[in-house]
């Protein structure tokens, strides 16, 4: 097995380093830059049952050292993800994680359900924590109770791997991680955005049309970090961390505190090459050190 | 509206060529690409300073000045990002981004084209019109504005390359006034218009040729994080009740599918709540 292989929750990556849903389209802007078949895994825009046109704009903001975004899930919708992108993405041989989003119980396994039907879906991650729309979305992930729920009818309703992205806005957010393991998940996400705001002081308004927006980048880091090593101290099923990556030494610092794998989400930003990089940067390390990626994984604790 | 098959986007690092300062806020920056940028009239390139760190996070959305083995684009300094351009020695490493967007659609023949710009959006035009000349043909009308006579970046250049009109809000250039006050003049039936300034003066030009039934093209400006439609940060609503993305369905657009009642400083109805202002 190659020194980067990492296995996810009965899923093998070839590498431990994906790219963060929302931020890397459906995987196929890319081609002009790199394969991206070359990275463990895409998570897809979250997908729902029906196409979405978003918020109104302003719809981003840069803060120091970070964005706000209330894209407000902005999706061509399942149907035309399994007609026009994934029969490409497929073909490519990317490792496809469908990233999924609904107001309802029942939609989720909806939406669940019209994945079961393709093949090229490597797993589904369920999106309980979107900060940025009004129903469901972050309501699901802060309720230990409900995230529980939404995970266990997904899990009833697929063989595919399942994956919970975590919100930090959950009051307790291990309570909610446990809930997440004992209704059947395979794998953790953490995290996602948490909600900021901004206000033009010229204009003397927000930036944003939704009024808040979700924070991300380089300054969420320490954050996602603590909560990453919270988490995998707690469950037994992997924690795939995301918050700020822009380097192979931020991957490294969430491998290190026991995350089977990473996502790079803003950075592809700043350089559509971000993921690329690296994973690139995580070849060298292993290499240089001799040691195989697993064995990094929460060797800090 | 027809997509042109486009060059090849590349992120690359360039070194800073010189960086003249023009007046006011204004600077040119002209960077040094040994291998050529093949950016079109109306494309954009993400900039940013390679040694800027993780602050200012995201590259800023520049319109091609020009193209070629010097690229260059002109700034105004509205912001952290662009005050550090502004602030930039030559050998400073610059990453851009590019060639994004779609570009200005190619003149009609037998229309005699029309350029009006607002302050620093001059700079796609300027680009177009340096085209135009190069092609040979009629001189393009232009109508150039700004609030003063500080406003008007490249005016001297823009005036050699076209038949250019000045106005500026307080009469320090030209006539004074805006472009739309002399733009009636000129929409003769046989022109069509190329547009770019602040989203209230487009919004006046597009209406303008709507009315006249003239053809109007208009560079979009929207803040934006990637620049090559995946962030979905730049929507802009259309008249069918949509959006469209300024980075990839734009910059450039048919002005009448563009929704202008968005206007750049339009209350958002039902997003802000009434509140008193200090």
């Amino acid at each position: 097995m190659s020194l980067l292989a990492v296995d996810v929750g009965g899923l093998t990556l070839k590498n431990p380093v994906l790219t963060a849903s929302g931020c890397f389209g459906y995987g196929l802007e890319y081609d002009d830059f790199y394969d991206v078949a070359e990275l463990g895994g895409i998570c897809t825009k979250g997908l729902s049952l029906h196409p979405r046109a978003g918020n109104p704009p302003e719809r981003i903001c840069e803060t120091p050292a970070g964005m706000l975004n209330a894209i407000g899930l902005a999706n061509v919708g399942v149907e035309a993800f399994c007609r026009d992108k994934l029969p490409i993405l497929r073909e490519r041989g990317v490792t496809v994680v469908a990233n999924i989003f609904a107001s309802s119980v029942a939609d989720f396994v909806a939406i669940t359900e019209r994945l079961n039907r393709e093949t090229g879906v490597a797993a589904i991650e369920l999106n309980v924590s979107c900060p940025n729309v009004t129903e469901g979305g972050i309501e699901f992930g802060k309720d230990a109770r409900m995230a529980g729920e939404v995970t266990r009818a997904v899990r009833a309703a697929t063989k595919l791997p399942v994956w919970v992205k975590m919100s930090p806005e959950a009051g307790n957010i291990v309570a909610v991680a446990r809930a997440c393991e004992e209704a059947g998940a395979d794998a953790l996400t953490a995290i996602n955005t948490i909600r900021g705001m901004s206000i033009d002081v010229e204009q003397t308004k927000l930036r944003l049309a939704n009024r808040t927006g979700g924070f991300s980048g380089p300054a969420l880091r320490p954050i996602a970090l603590r909560i990453v090593w919270e988490i995998a101290g707690a469950v037994a099923i992997p924690v795939i961390a995301i918050g700020g990556v822009s380097t192979t030494r931020d991957a490294l610092e969430f491998l290190l505190a026991g995350a089977r794998a990473v996502q790079v989400g803003t950075a592809n930003f700043v350089d559509p090459s971000a993921a690329k990089r690296v994973l690139d940067g995580l070849r060298d390390y292993c290499e240089a050190k001799r040691v195989d990626v697993k064995s990094l994984i929460g060797s800090a604790r | 509206m027809s997509t042109r098959v486009l060059a090849k986007r590349r992120l690359v690092t360039l070194t800073l060529l010189r960086r003249e300062s023009i007046g006011g806020l204004y600077h040119v920056l002209t960077f040094e690409d040994p291998d050529g940028s093949v950016a079109l009239p109306g494309q954009f390139t993400m900039v940013r300073g390679a040694e800027w760190g993780d602050a200012p996070l995201l590259p800023r959305p520049m319109s091609y000045l020009s193209a070629g083995n010097t690229p260059s684009i002109l700034i105004k300094v509205i912001g952290e990002g662009t005050l550090r351009m502004g602030r930039a020695e030559p050998g400073e490493p610059f990453t851009l981004l590019g060639p994004l967007g779609q570009p200005w659609r190619a003149p009609s023949a037998g229309r005699r084209v029309v350029l009006v710009a607002g302050g620093v959006g001059v700079a796609p035009l300027l680009f177009l019109a340096r085209r135009l000349a190069s092609a040979g043909g009629p001189k393009p009308l232009a109508v150039y504005g700004g609030r003063s006579a500080r406003d008007l970046p490249l005016d001297d250049e823009l005036a050699e390359l076209t038949e250019l009109h000045v106005t500026t809000e307080d009469g320090s250039k030209g006539t004074r006034g805006r472009v739309t006050d002399v733009l009636g003049e000129l929409l003769a039936p046989d022109r069509e218009v190329f547009t770019c300034g602040p989203d209230r003066m487009m919004a006046k030009v597009a209406e303008l040729c709507a009315a006249r039934d003239v053809p109007c093209e208009a560079s979009l400006e929207t803040p934006m994080a990637c620049g090559y439609g995946v962030c979905l940060g730049c929507p802009v609503p259309t008249t069918d009740g949509a959006y469209v993305y300024a980075c990839t369905q734009g910059p450039c657009i048919d002005a009448r599918r563009v929704d202008w009642s968005r206007g750049d400083h339009a209350p958002k109805k039902g997003v802000h709540a009434p509140r008193s202002k200090p």
